[in-house]
């Protein structure tokens, strides 16, 4: 494997947040590299500033201190050019399908007829042709989520940031739309980062998995997922696979063998 | 074998067919004939009772002197401009007042502290009774048309205010994240993800605000004025002619239940989005 150029680097970042109980550190020096089309994904214990490292690429907060680099030049955040998505779709409401799609290149300006032209390409490509005006209130989890995804990639952002988008989602719900995510990724040649706490979906689609230590977060240990499958359910039976998933679960602490 | 655990339900058991043959009165049909009925019934008492001599024609009226008064004034054309008149100082001191009172809730939400530092005094306008107003609004806009609409204002401004104000305090703080991260400034936050979500509770106020507006028209008569359902309902009083008294009366509520279910459908068909499914209840 050719070593790629780095896309994003995030260095040394802190932040701490002021409860009731005094000061909560939540990132503690963090630093990590993500490669130009990485699929990454981060695994850690519930609560332990995932998503708050997300917040801070994606500029909705203010890193304490810290610095990060995109394509080498330093930057404050990529707002604007991310794709954001989260457990919830998020799905405005009292848009249509088409409408939500549209949301992203209304607010950058794009031309309508051309965000439309555009809009129902994807909607069509994702197999949600005809459903152009339903409300998302109609629809079920998992085409809401695909929506979602539709409204991320349509915007062509520079990076993917998944906030554990599928695990509201039923399994076989989950494993359709892994395989959806991943195709898309490898045609529009996204890079990806990926906040799970499923290790099976980490090992499953991702080319790394980065460790997180328990709050304050920092980078426990990185390991490189060498699987080549052609989707997420064929590398689930990759003969790497297991050996994968029990060494992250033993970085996690979880005990995979009982101990009689 | 029947197994029965300790604490289960028993089953329901099949009804009857002999039940269902009585006449259901859950039917809009049914409900329809005891409504009427209940409404007969008490105009009939009512008549029968002043004809015996129970209660006085003099203090409360009768059913067929209060219809004869009706016809005639509906026959000459005074009741229905009567009517109109209060009716449209309702209608524009509700719009003007709802539409005044939405925008500058809506616009407290552009800034955090603006909203905190006016806040104690949004509290105190609105815990002053806004009828109290009437004597001086009256002062201030003469006897005519304008100082109903401004006190129809003032009592439905601070409704809509206030709703249209927490509303967009409790705007999804997640969908508006989800903007910010695709680069939109704070316009297209307000306009795109905090307008639409607050309509729900504007439209809400509707309903509210429709009854402030024919309030404040009315007592905007009774103060000073030479038209409309209040200066009728005044004059007639003071003169003991009750039941003209009463015309007016239920003229105004057939006013207000028309403009209840105008508002009904407007708030049923003004968001296509929040159409509810039709929920099947269990007959138990």
């Amino acid at each position: 494997m050719q070593p790629s150029p780095i896309q994003l680097s995030v260095r040394n970042v802190r932040k701490s947040f002021h409860g009731k109980a005094g000061e909560v550190r939540v990132l503690d020096d963090l630093s990590f590299d993500i490669n130009a089309r990485d699929f990454v994904s981060i695994i850690g214990p519930s609560g332990c500033g995932k998503t708050t490292i997300f917040n801070v690429i994606a500029g909705l907060i203010e890193p304490d201190s810290g610095s990060m680099h995109y394509l080498g030049e330093e930057i404050d955040s990529l707002r604007g050019r991310v794709g954001y998505m989260m457990q919830k779709d998020l799905l405005f409401p009292w848009r249509t399908v088409l409408g939500n799609v549209l949301l992203g290149l209304e607010t950058r300006g794009v031309d309508r007829v051309e965000a439309e032209g555009k809009a129902r390409e994807y909607l069509k490509g994702f197999g949600l042709a005809g459903f152009e005006n339903a409300y998302p209130k109609t629809l079920s989890g998992g085409m809401r989520q695909r929506v979602a995804l539709i409204r991320t990639l349509i915007m062509d952002p520079d990076i993917l940031l998944l906030d554990e988008p599928f695990s509201a989602l039923d399994y076989q719900t989950r494993l359709y739309l892994e395989g959806v995510l991943k195709d898309a990724v490898e045609t529009y040649h996204k890079t990806v980062i990926l906040v799970t706490h499923d290790i099976d979906e980490a090992v499953a689609l991702s080319k790394r998995v980065v460790v997180l230590s328990g709050r304050p977060a920092r980078v426990k240990i990185v390991h490189d997922i060498d699987i080549s499958a052609s989707s997420p359910i064929a590398a689930r039976s990759d003969s790497r696979f297991s050996g994968y998933f029990h060494a992250l679960c033993a970085e996690l602490d979880i005990q995979t063998e009982k101990t009689a | 074998m029947t197994i029965t655990l300790p604490g289960t339900a028993p089953l329901p058991k099949r009804k009857t067919r002999r039940a269902r043959r009585r006449f259901n009165f859950d039917t809009s049909l049914g409900r329809a004939v005891l409504q009427a009925a209940a409404v007969i019934g008490f105009f009939a008492l009512w008549e029968i009772g002043v004809r015996a001599g129970w209660i006085s024609a003099f203090l409360v009226g009768s059913p067929f002197g209060i219809f004869a008064d009706g016809s005639k004034m509906l026959m000459s054309g005074d009741l229905v401009s009567d009517t109109w008149y209060t009716l449209f100082e309702a209608i524009l001191g509700f719009v003007i007042g709802t539409i005044f009172g939405s925008l500058l809730g809506l616009a407290l939400w552009y800034s955090a502290f603006v909203a905190r530092l006016v806040e104690p005094f949004i509290v105190a306008i609105n815990s002053v009774p806004k009828i109290a107003l009437a004597p001086i609004v009256v002062l201030w806009f003469g006897t005519g048309l304008v100082s109903k609409v401004m006190l129809s204002v003032s009592l439905t401004a601070i409704v809509a205010l206030i709703a249209a104000y927490q509303a967009a305090k409790d705007a999804d703080v997640d969908l508006q994240s989800l903007m910010i991260s695709m680069g939109a400034d704070k316009h297209q936050v307000f306009f795109k993800a905090v307008v639409p979500s607050t309509l729900p509770s504007i439209i809400a106020t509707f309903r509210i605000n429709i009854g402030f507006g024919l309030v404040g028209a009315v007592v905007g008569e009774f103060i000073s004025s030479q038209r409309g359902l209040g200066h009728l309902i005044y004059t007639a009083s003071s003169l003991y002619d009750l039941n003209t008294v009463w015309v007016g009366l239920f003229t105004l509520m057939i006013m207000g239940f028309v403009l209840y279910y105008v508002i009904d459908i407007i708030e049923r068909t003004s968001l296509p989005w929040k159409q509810s499914n039709t929920v099947h209840q269990v007959q138990v």
